[in-house]
């Protein structure tokens, strides 16, 4: 059973009777997802002509109903709807409503691909060389492989940088060993996508 | 002199060293012999290698600091013999131009020819490789929910890789997908059939 969104929240909401358009309001909705601004406050107080403190409360409001809906996976109508109050004005909700029923799927896919995680694989570049000598063998004819791998750090420390690569050496016998290991996670995988 | 294994110059004591081998009789050089090859083989058992040479001085009644440095002087032919890649053949030629006989000469280069694969991988394995990956270890897993989304199910792929960056080793930590895992299976399938295209 999903936790209720508290009242408050659904007063401010109403602020949105004073807006000049349904596109207005679809804009107002969409962009306070992303979270709180001062920049945003200002021009929805100048769209609605309220006062900036009201439309910073009326900013946060939605943030919090629109991130509830993402969090409890809330997909159907019935159940965005049942979140309002009783007295709260019926075409206003039903735009609402709708408005994030529209706006979720993008919003899923944004939350998930923004997760916490470690640094995600971004490219894979390889090359395969031949070694022709060194100083232990002067004349060798050995094949080497070099792969790339660059990284981006969703969550990067602070002054450090989000992208990194690193360059790994393999022999033939570790090339062979990566793709055992591979092709037992590959049947692993398939293990699980099989239940 | 001309030899195959080095363009050296090479001290008179070498010569030396290498007659003095002569004097020994048949079973002896080929104790002598077998110690050298289990060294070459074992590169890193030094202590064992000195240990065993005291023994055999001992045996034979000899000094053992003469001996250690006369096995230093014939170091030089195997250990050349593997940089330029000589056959039993010419590294015979090389014994007998430094002055060993033929017998023995032909005994040390069978030895040689019997060793070869093993001490030519002992070589190459050796060649410096940069940033050479050591080993990988993984895990997958399926998130269940984030702070954002209660309930979710992707599978997660999370990678460790151990290189090895002059004396220590790195870790480095990567996370994929399940396409970018395909992608990456695919990728190394496709390096390993390149390279099997060389050999």
């Amino acid at each position: 059973m999903a936790a209720a969104v508290s009242s408050e929240h659904f007063d401010n909401l109403q602020l949105l009777l004073k807006a000049p358009s349904k596109d207005a309001v679809r804009d107002v909705c969409v962009q306070s997802h992303r979270g709180p601004s001062r920049r945003l406050a200002d021009t929805t107080a100048a769209t609605l002509s309220i006062p900036t403190a009201q439309a910073a409360q009326l900013v946060q409001s939605l943030h919090v109903v629109s991130h509830h809906v993402l969090f409890y996976n809330l997909v159907s109508p019935e159940q965005i709807l049942q979140l309002f109050p009783d007295s709260f004005h019926s075409s206003l909700k039903n735009l609402i409503t709708k408005i994030l029923l529209e706006n979720s799927p993008t919003w899923r896919t944004e939350a998930l691909s923004d997760q916490i995680s470690l640094p995600q694989l971004k490219d894979l570049d390889w090359r395969v060389d031949m070694v022709t000598g060194s100083d232990s063998v002067s004349r060798m004819s050995v094949p080497t492989c070099l792969v790339q791998l660059t990284m981006e750090d969703p969550c990067p420390a602070a002054g450090g940088e989000a992208l990194s690569a690193v360059t790994v050496e393999l022999s033939r016998e570790s090339l062979d060993t990566i793709l055992d290991g591979l092709g037992r996670i590959r049947d692993q995988l398939s293990v699980v996508a099989g239940k | 002199m001309q030899l195959h294994f080095t363009k050296d110059v090479l001290s008179d004591s070498v010569s030396t060293d290498f007659q003095n081998l002569n004097k020994l009789n048949e079973q002896q050089f080929l104790r002598l012999i077998e110690i050298l090859f289990q060294f070459l083989l074992e590169p890193k058992e030094t202590e064992r290698f000195m240990q065993q040479l005291g023994e055999f001085a001992g045996e034979h009644g000899m000094s053992a600091g003469p001996l250690r440095s006369l096995m230093k002087s014939v170091l030089l032919v195997p250990q050349g013999a593997l940089k330029k890649n000589l056959t039993s053949e010419q590294i015979k030629e090389d014994l007998v131009t430094l002055g060993l006989n033929q017998d023995k000469a032909a005994h040390f280069s069978q030895q040689w020819g019997e060793h070869y694969a093993a001490l030519s991988s002992l070589a190459v394995g050796q060649t410096l490789m940069v940033n050479q990956l050591v080993d990988m270890e993984w895990k997958f897993g399926v998130t269940v929910g984030t702070s954002e989304v209660q309930k979710v199910g992707n599978i997660f792929l999370q990678l460790k890789l151990v290189v090895r960056k002059g004396n220590s080793t790195e870790n480095v930590y990567m996370e994929l997908t399940l396409p970018q895992f395909y992608n990456f299976l695919h990728e190394m399938e496709r390096a390993k059939a390149s390279m099997e295209c060389f050999s």
